[in-house]
């Protein structure tokens, strides 16, 4: 009896509930909350220790750095009001802006700041994703309540963008910890910081995060009163949120569903210009690379890769892949960094064009077989096509690549391999002839650039085309510390070019980041290469009237 | 054998299993392609292969797998400690613990709901057969049994959400997370009442079709007649004799079920956003989180047997033979 009671309540329960009331929007500021809908969970808050996006959207919104990239590609101060550097480039002098408080109301001071600094450069092996912005870093020092000293080993060419990555933290929250384990394993999931917003709840269980904003920002208060994340699993359902209006806000809209979501009533979707490239790899390792490479020679025969990619339609990938929310690709470096000022615009893309595909590989003597493929003596053009099984885009680019090679008789496998798999298979193994995958670029070259250099090619490196050019490692070396820019776009430039003649990998899209909001509740987003969620255009953000 | 001895044994037997279970996941992850601390980390690119050497060494992966990775988890498991996510860095049992409860809310109430309606369905099916009734419920169950879980969820997700205003995803409301679940309830109950029905709809079938064709069998026993015989009404002798001797074979289904909905209902946490364990075990796989894949397992091994012990302990009451043996 006692079960029937039981399940006759549960019915009534789920019955009752389909009546209820539509809810409410989060109380906050009358009307203020912003709602978004995101396809992610932070992993931790933990900047010592934390590889997703959404960790680092968290950081953005509730912890400062020194400087801050503007939508123009320019660093400008955040926590720093000036900088300047000394001669030799070896010390940076930041005054930090006045009236700069913790959430918790205590002021910050420059010795917090130098605090931090030293944490990252003498416990690195703790605050591991710090470590590439901190090489070079000698030591930081306070010179007085707001002036701060960082001293480097050498010139340091990017400092305004390295200190950009390095969330000031609160000292006494991070001060206890011996070892770097025990420092990894704080999950950090009520900060403190100076930034816009302070979280006033996060439930991990449930996947949401309310943020408030914070009254006393030095940059003044967010016009917003709240910001809610709350975490869709698939993109369907965040689509459907947005349509319904249960979120004002969507992070991610999936390429296929941009020109839908372009029709909803009260929704604005936008298409921004971003950091994001998606690559040909083609197997470049060098022969006495250990292990052995092992690949059809072919690969590495300058001419057919001139074949390749003049057999590369890469407008046609955009609008078939992309259905036309990117940019064919160049050089390495997408368009969007500095502004634009990185991207070496002199370069002009190889034709797409398959008689002229052919005749390079006539010429360069591959005689088309009766089966359709091309052969020099016993090298026959024949490559694995392989591309992540997390991609929802490559299969696609995969097939129609293989059938452009098809037709210049290039026979193109494609399969999808897991990505696991795939890492170990083009570093170290460089087991692969030619892969599709993809990168999200820093705002500065450096990291994009570093991965096409030799001492990359390594466990646990970046490289994964296995390219080894010594000319293109000094270069790589000197553009690092060169401190005038317009020296330094020189350098980059020519790197670019050395990169593309060579043709580790032929690029073939810069994707741009899609996303949507309710533009009947809400106004005032700035469009930033990472998005219109940047956290300065979330402070921008208002209701509308 | 006494039944006390009976169920001795048994649990014996369970502890050796969930040992083995143990020892074969520890090599089983291990020879998976790829390397954890890759994975831990995805393609950040924040992190300098110095500092993945430095992650390597503090997640003990620089030794060899055997034997010093083996008895280094062997005496953390001995201590009773499952260790720390290297993804989330969050002690194993706790994670497991958070989700556990959210996955248990919506199988339990799926699981109950397809039951007792799967049961019903097929009892008077297989009672009233040949009937348009049975050929209805039949039809019914056969195509909910062979639907898709993902396309049936968007489906109801679409419609629930456009035309009755239901949530289209979460557990509770944002503004009514960190409340205890008791005081928000009717909140809970609209985001249950998608993914409930989802789940009712597609495993109903099952128990639906198992039931008819038990009970069609047990209607044809020679005893059935006999209590038609003895003059006892339809319904006493569908009750009496015939749903107890027709339970048999959905105990069974039952527990192999609840044993293993346990590893959650990953599509149905997809399409809803419901953060349970199958979501988490699928994290585990894809960032080769070691650790939180080997506790990941353990649970679904101890409840798949845990599940069995009870169906069997189930058995010597429901069926005497059993009992006898």
């Amino acid at each position: 009896m006692k079960k029937v009671v039981f399940v006759l309540l549960v019915l009534g329960l789920v019955l009752s509930a389909c009546g209820a009331p539509a809810a409410a929007p989060p109380q906050g500021d009358s009307g203020s909350a912003l709602r978004v809908g995101w396809l992610g969970f932070p992993d931790t808050l933990n900047p010592a220790y934390a590889f997703l996006t959404e960790s680092y959207t968290m950081f953005d919104l509730v912890y400062s750095t020194l400087t801050t990239e503007a939508p123009s590609g320019e660093y400008v101060g955040l926590l720093a009001e000036t900088w300047s550097v000394s001669e030799d480039g070896l010390v940076w002098t930041f005054n930090l802006r006045p009236n700069i408080k913790w959430h918790n109301g205590e002021a910050l001071t420059a010795e917090q700041v130098a605090w931090n600094i030293n944490a990252f450069i003498t416990n690195s092996d703790g605050w591991v994703t710090n470590y590439s912005y901190i090489i070079g870093f000698v030591e930081a020092r306070a010179l007085d309540e707001r002036t701060l000293e960082i001293e480097l080993e050498y010139p340091i060419s990017n400092m305004e963008f390295r200190v950009a990555f390095l969330y000031i933290v609160y000292p006494k929250d991070f001060e206890g910890f011996t070892t770097p384990e025990d420092l990894q394993n704080f999950a950090n999931f009520s900060p403190i910081g100076t930034g816009p917003f302070k979280i006033s709840t996060l439930d991990k269980d449930r996947r949401v995060i309310i943020l408030d904003a914070n009254p006393d920002y030095f940059d003044g208060r967010a016009k917003l009163g709240q910001l809610v994340y709350q975490t869709f699993d698939n993109s369907d359902a965040l689509i459907q949120a947005l349509k319904v209006g249960d979120v004002d806000f969507a992070a991610e809209v999936p390429t296929s569903a941009f020109k839908t979501v372009e029709t909803f009533e009260g929704v604005t979707a936008v298409s921004i210009s971003g950091r994001s490239l998606s690559e040909l790899i083609l197997n470049s390792a060098p022969d006495d690379h250990d292990p052995a490479p092992n690949r059809n020679p072919a690969i590495t025969d300058p001419a057919v890769r001139l074949a390749i990619a003049t057999a590369i339609n890469k407008q046609d990938l955009v609008d078939v892949v992309l259905q036309g929310q990117g940019v064919p690709g160049v050089g390495i470096i997408p368009p969007t960094l500095g502004g634009g000022f990185w991207f070496n615009s002199n370069l002009t893309d190889v034709q797409f064009s398959l008689d002229e595909a052919n005749r390079i590989l006539e010429e360069a003597g591959y005689v088309m077989g009766t089966d359709g493929v091309r052969a020099k003596d016993d090298l026959r053009l024949e490559f694995r096509l392989q591309f992540p099984s997390d991609s929802s885009n490559y299969p696609r680019a995969a097939d129609m690549i293989a059938n452009w090679l098809n037709q210049v008789g290039i026979k193109a496998t494609p399969a999808a391999v897991d990505p696991d798999s795939l890492v170990v298979a083009t570093n170290p193994n460089a087991d692969y002839d030619l892969v599709i995958w993809g990168w999200g670029s820093d705002p500065d070259p450096d990291f994009m650039l570093s991965v096409m250099t030799s001492e990359q090619y390594e466990e646990g490196g970046w490289s994964d085309s296995g390219y080894s050019n010594p000319a293109y490692d000094e270069l790589f070396a000197q553009q690092q510390m060169t401190l005038d820019e317009n020296e330094r776009q020189k350098i980059v430039w020519e790197m670019q070019e050395m990169l593309f003649n060579d043709r580790p990998y032929i690029v073939l899209w810069y994707d741009d980041v899609l996303q949507a909001y309710r533009s009947d509740r809400f106004t005032g987003f700035i469009e930033y290469p990472t998005g219109i969620d940047a956290f300065q255009s979330l402070m921008n953000v208002e209701p509308v009237q | 054998m006494s039944r006390r001895d009976y169920l001795l044994r048994k649990f014996l037997f369970s502890l050796l299993t969930i040992f083995v279970v143990l020892v074969i996941n520890f090599m089983l992850f291990r020879v998976l392609p790829g390397d954890p601390v890759r994975s831990v980390i995805g393609r950040n690119v924040r992190i300098s292969a110095e500092m993945q050497a430095s992650l390597r060494e503090q997640f003990g992966l620089d030794k060899p797998v055997f034997p010093d990775q083996f008895f280094a988890t062997l005496q953390q498991w001995a201590g009773g400690n499952l260790g720390v996510s290297w993804s989330l860095r969050q002690p194993v049992a706790e994670v497991l613990m958070s989700k556990l409860g959210n996955t248990l809310l919506l199988i339990g109430l799926g699981q109950v709901l397809s039951i007792v309606f799967g049961v019903a369905l097929g009892l008077f099916a297989g009672w009233k057969r040949k009937t348009s009734f049975d050929v209805g419920s039949l039809t019914f169950s056969l195509i909910a049994w062979a639907t898709p879980t993902f396309w049936l969820g968007i489906i109801l997700l679409a419609a629930g959400s456009t035309w009755l205003g239901l949530p289209t995803g979460g557990i509770v409301s944002p503004q009514n997370v960190g409340k205890p679940l008791y005081t928000v309830l009717p909140d809970l109950a609209r985001h249950l009442v998608l993914p409930t029905l989802t789940m009712t709809i597609l495993y109903l079938g099952e128990y639906m079709l198992i039931m008819r064709s038990s009970i069609l069998e047990v209607l044809s026993e020679d005893y059935i007649l006999t209590a038609k015989a003895k003059g006892m009404s339809h319904w006493q002798v569908l009750w009496r004799h015939g749903l107890k001797n027709a339970m048999l074979p959905i105990v069974t289904m039952i527990a192999l079920n609840l044993g293993f909905t346990v590893s959650g209902a990953i599509y149905i946490e997809t399409v809803f956003s419901y953060d349970g364990l199958g979501k988490l075990f699928h994290t585990a796989l894809v960032r080769q989180d070691y650790p939180l894949l080997q506790g990941a397992f353990l649970l679904l091994a101890v409840s798949v047997i845990v599940a069995n012990m009870l169906a069997d302990i189930l058995y010597t009451t429901l069926d005497p033979r059993v009992k006898a043996n």
